[in-house]
């Protein structure tokens, strides 16, 4: 198990990822959102596929394109009922990528039981690993437990503890499969977390640079 | 790539859009962008008329989505990027190829960012145009490969046949300089 609360700073391969969107698409929304609340900006890997876009030889649309997109922008604003509630408007303040994923996730299912004071919302997200926001209402205690591959964890909102560290928004924890922990809130604390599972996929290079940088 | 002035004039346009929906604002935008971001899905593998859908998709999404553009963190073509990467990943979805190669991939340490960084966001999208007017050709195709069309190193080496350990130097050499530019002027 690993705290980590400094900001990462990551290297060529891993910007490049990001910035292209190559990455995995559950750990390139867990950064962007982890980034996001760290208040870093990774703007130099974007630029340069922005000024990419800009050197690439037109490829000529047909010819009604444009007025196809202004009947899908007339179409769209008739049908919108406005932007629906958050379930749970304390994660109405996280970064704007993730609060329009989770809209969108609540749109398609709803908040699932995950055992006493636990819940939780599936984002959906394309790709091999799973990413979640976890609800925790205060004062619950999960049972200690192991995860099947490997767990990132990104505290949003509230605060948590799991047996190891304590974490407030913008701490993150890193898991390998053979940790057991065990999240619970205090009283009259609720917490929401942002989890990936890799689901046997490749984070090791993440984790291990993590683990190597941080001890443990 | 667009100069400056170009740059703050799509900006502006962005900007009429995003405050009264004007709609001759989006038509420059359109036609300057549309074809580029079909050109985008193209290079990615969809086929015409894919590219075409998708390049019509992210146009709307850039209508809708105007409000939050800000101009001092990107400049449009950054953000129109950003929008057309982020359609790219819904509608490709990576199945086959694994994420971030473990061989490459290293988080490193705190301590670089400044705490402004955000302000001068808008401005380190203009130094990095300038550094790479600066960088050699082979360096700028490299960095193009691997942030914009989005190969791993090892799909770069085999790209343009050399050896892996000189793919990642030549990129971190060209990342570097690109950023020391960034912290000089």
């Amino acid at each position: 198990m690993i705290k980590v609360t400094t900001a990462p700073f990551m290297d060529e391969a891993t910007r490049a990822a990001l910035a292209s969107g190559r990455a995995e698409p559950a750990l390139g929304l867990f950064l962007d959102v982890l980034m996001a609340m760290r208040g870093i900006s990774e703007i130099e890997g974007e630029a340069i596929a922005g000024a990419a876009l800009e050197a690439e030889a037109p490829t000529a649309m047909k010819p009604d394109a444009l007025a196809m997109a202004f009947a899908a922008i007339d179409r769209g604003d008739q049908r919108k009922p406005g932007p629906k509630a958050m379930t749970y408007p304390e994660l109405e303040a996280v970064p704007v990528a993730l609060r329009d994923v989770i809209c969108s996730a609540e749109s398609k299912r709803s908040w699932s039981y995950g055992g006493p004071g636990l819940k939780r919302l599936d984002l959906g997200v394309p790709g091999g690993a799973k990413i979640e926001v976890i609800r925790l209402a205060a004062g619950t205690s999960v049972p200690w437990h192991t995860h099947k591959g490997q767990e990132l964890t990104l505290c949003l909102h509230g605060e948590f503890s799991d047996g190891h560290a304590t974490y407030g928004p913008g701490d993150f924890s890193a898991f390998d499969g053979a940790t057991r922990h065990q999240p619970r809130t205090d009283k009259d604390t609720v917490a929401y977390a942002l989890a990936v599972t890799d689901a046997g996929l490749r984070f090791e290079g993440v984790l291990g640079a993590l683990q190597k940088m941080f001890g443990q | 790539m667009l100069g400056e002035a170009e740059r703050r004039r799509f900006a502006d346009l962005l900007a009429m859009v995003a405050e009264r929906q004007d709609r001759d604002a989006y038509a420059q935008l359109f036609s300057y962008y549309a074809p580029r971001v079909k050109s985008y899905l193209m290079r990615l593998g969809a086929d015409s008329a894919l590219a075409e859908e998708i390049a019509q998709d992210v146009m709307v999404t850039v209508w809708r989505k105007a409000a939050l553009f800000d101009r001092t963190q990107a400049s449009v073509s950054t953000w129109i990027f950003r929008v057309a990467r982020n359609r790219r990943i819904d509608v490709f979805r990576r199945a086959k190829r694994p994420d971030l190669d473990p061989e490459e991939t290293m988080l490193l340490p705190a301590g670089v960012e400044a705490p402004d960084a955000r302000l001068e966001a808008m401005e380190a999208d203009a130094r990095v145009r300038a550094a790479m007017v600066d960088l050699p050709e082979e360096q700028v195709s490299l960095l193009r490969l691997a942030f914009y069309e989005g190969l791993s190193h090892s799909e770069i080496a085999g790209k343009l046949d050399l050896p892996l350990g000189t793919v990642k130097s030549r990129i971190r050499l060209a990342f570097a300089k690109m950023k020391a530019r960034l912290e000089d002027d």
